[in-house]
């Protein structure tokens, strides 16, 4: 009985093996060859850190993705506090309403970016009504794009993960502290932040790392200006059919996001 | 009494930030201009040359299909493999499960340019059969996390109970596991349905030349011109996705939110 239960997973892990594991290695094989023959070489790795290009490219994608998940987290936290404190019944529509992007097409959300921000569109139309500016932001293919459109598609999870940190705090801590004497300013920093942090650090997880592998926004919004690793790769593989090329640049790639998660995971362990 | 004000407003202007393209995009959909400019005429004209267009509904089936087809493969192997865990060693029943959320933290455009890598290793074409294995490794991860939420609130004694009162194997899992699991057999499907259906990056690399879906052939209209039938055709899948949403939302409830709190 036992045992026939076990072999009910196979079919499962099976999948995964061939169509996820499988694959990796065997993209790590291709980024060991060169275009024109077989044998090993580390020409692809070399190509990549002798190149400013590509270093340039990979900061620039670090330095991205930090900035949308700071953005994220500045905006997040107020907002996840405001509605695990105050808002009561009102609560669960925010909730709602913050779900609901996350099932929205990933293309048509940088679509509705690209006509909101296009030279002379609502955007434009809404700063010149206000007096803001004259003529256009010209906003559209630049980096600002770029990471406003990541922070769209990212911010709702953060808000989520810190509200449910949030939520679980007990409200009796939070009069305890004031019964002693605290300020509201020491409550909020000795009790209510180090317990929401471990909400804060998976929403950190889940806005930076996903972050780092963007190619359809920064393509989309950024046009020349929004290059990054993950419009190289497509690149490498769709323009230039430098597959071991590309194959080099996506395991390191896959590198910077394990090592970021390690890194982030280890952070999070301090507040366990 | 400001302070209640202040949050009020702050809570408005972030979900305003949210949803301003995106009804934008609705609204331009109705509005008589191709450049998706101002000011507004109301007309249906987009819609109507959507009826015409043969490409995009041929898209669409596709995408429906693809979606069905990863839809039910998911929640077959989600439920097979989250009954089956149980039975395991809690070490063994650990790497198992960290293998099967592994494609939740790798980005998409990995995994779908390594199968693409595969096809190419032993020497096929690309074909729809590969689409869909990539369809299913990535929404797996989600249909799991949606029916082990559920399996944890079935209580192990009713299991016990049924064998001892003499059911066989089988039928304590017809009539006590499966009716238990069903509501979030059906929330799993349409979650990977969903995330099938929407998908971008893993169709791209893979779809054989000369068959597109929705997704696909929005982001080539972005790259060769694009006209306010893509309006059109976003505003309908943003209400497939929305019958999706509420349907896995009333079936789960608050659970919703611990699947969330995965990844992407």
């Amino acid at each position: 009985m036992k045992k026939s239960k076990k072999i009910m997973t196979l079919p499962g892990m099976a999948v995964l093996f061939i169509f996820a594991i499988l694959p990796l290695f065997i993209m790590l094989a291709y980024s060991f060859q060169s275009d024109n023959g077989t044998g090993f070489t580390m020409e692809n790795y070399m190509r990549f850190f002798t190149k400013t290009f590509y270093l340039t490219l990979t900061w620039r994608t670090i330095i991205n993705s930090f900035l949308v998940t700071v953005i994220s987290l500045v905006i997040a936290y107020p907002l996840a506090y405001i509605m695990a404190k105050h808002l009561k019944g009102l609560k669960n529509i925010v909730m709602v309403l913050l779900i609901i992007p996350f099932f929205t097409n990933q293309l048509v959300r940088v679509y509705s970016w690209l006509i909101f921000l296009q030279d002379g569109g609502v955007f434009d139309r809404i700063m010149n009504a206000l007096g803001l500016i004259n003529g256009t932001m010209g906003l559209l293919y630049t980096r600002t794009a770029v990471i406003i459109g990541l922070i769209h598609a990212f911010f709702p999870y953060m808000v989520i993960t810190i509200y449910m940190a949030l939520e679980r705090l007990d409200n009796s801590l939070l009069e305890a502290s004031s019964c002693l004497g605290a300020s509201r300013l020491t409550t909020f920093t000795r009790v209510i932040l180090p317990m929401s942090m471990p909400g804060v650090i998976t929403g950190i997880m889940i806005v930076f790392v996903p972050c780092l592998g963007t190619f359809v926004e920064p393509r989309i919004l950024g046009g020349v200006n929004g290059t990054v690793i993950g419009t190289v790769i497509e690149d490498q593989f769709f323009e230039i059919y430098g597959w071991n090329f590309g194959a080099a640049i996506a395991f390191l790639l896959l590198a910077m996001v394990l090592v970021s998660m390690a890194a982030i995971n280890r952070l999070g362990r301090r507040y366990e | 009494m400001i302070k209640n004000a202040f949050m009020k407003i702050y809570v408005l202007v972030t979900i305003l930030f949210l949803y301003t393209p995106i009804v934008v995009l609705m609204v331009m959909g109705f509005n008589e201009s191709r450049y998706n400019s101002l000011p507004f005429h109301f007309s249906l004209r987009w819609y109507e040359d959507l009826s015409q267009n043969t490409t995009l509904q041929s898209a669409a089936e596709n995408s429906f299909y693809l979606a069905i087809v990863t839809g039910i493969i998911c929640v077959i192997l989600a439920t097979l493999f989250i009954l089956g865990m149980k039975s395991l060693s809690r070490k063994t029943e650990g790497l198992c499960k960290s293998i099967m959320m592994m494609p939740m933290s790798i980005p998409w455009l990995i995994m779908g340019l390594s199968i693409l890598l595969m096809i190419r290793f032993i020497d096929m074409d690309k074909n729809l059969f590969f689409v869909a294995a990539g369809h299913v490794v990535i929404s797996l991860p989600y249909a799991m996390l949606v029916l082990q939420a559920r399996l944890q609130s079935v209580d192990p004694a009713l299991e016990e109970m049924s064998s001892s009162l003499g059911a066989d194997a089988f039928t304590t899992f017809r009539k006590i596991t499966l009716p238990a699991l069903a509501p979030a057999m059906v929330a799993g499907g349409f979650l990977s349905f969903m995330i099938s259906f929407d998908n971008f990056a893993i169709s791209y690399f893979l779809m054989p030349s000369g068959i597109s879906t929705l997704p696909i052939e929005i982001q080539s209209s972005i790259k060769f011109g694009f006209t306010p039938e893509i309006n059109a055709i976003s505003t309908i899948i943003i209400g497939i996705s929305l019958i999706c949403l509420a349907v896995v939302g009333l079936i789960m409830g608050g659970s919703l939110k611990s699947v969330l709190g995965g990844n992407k």
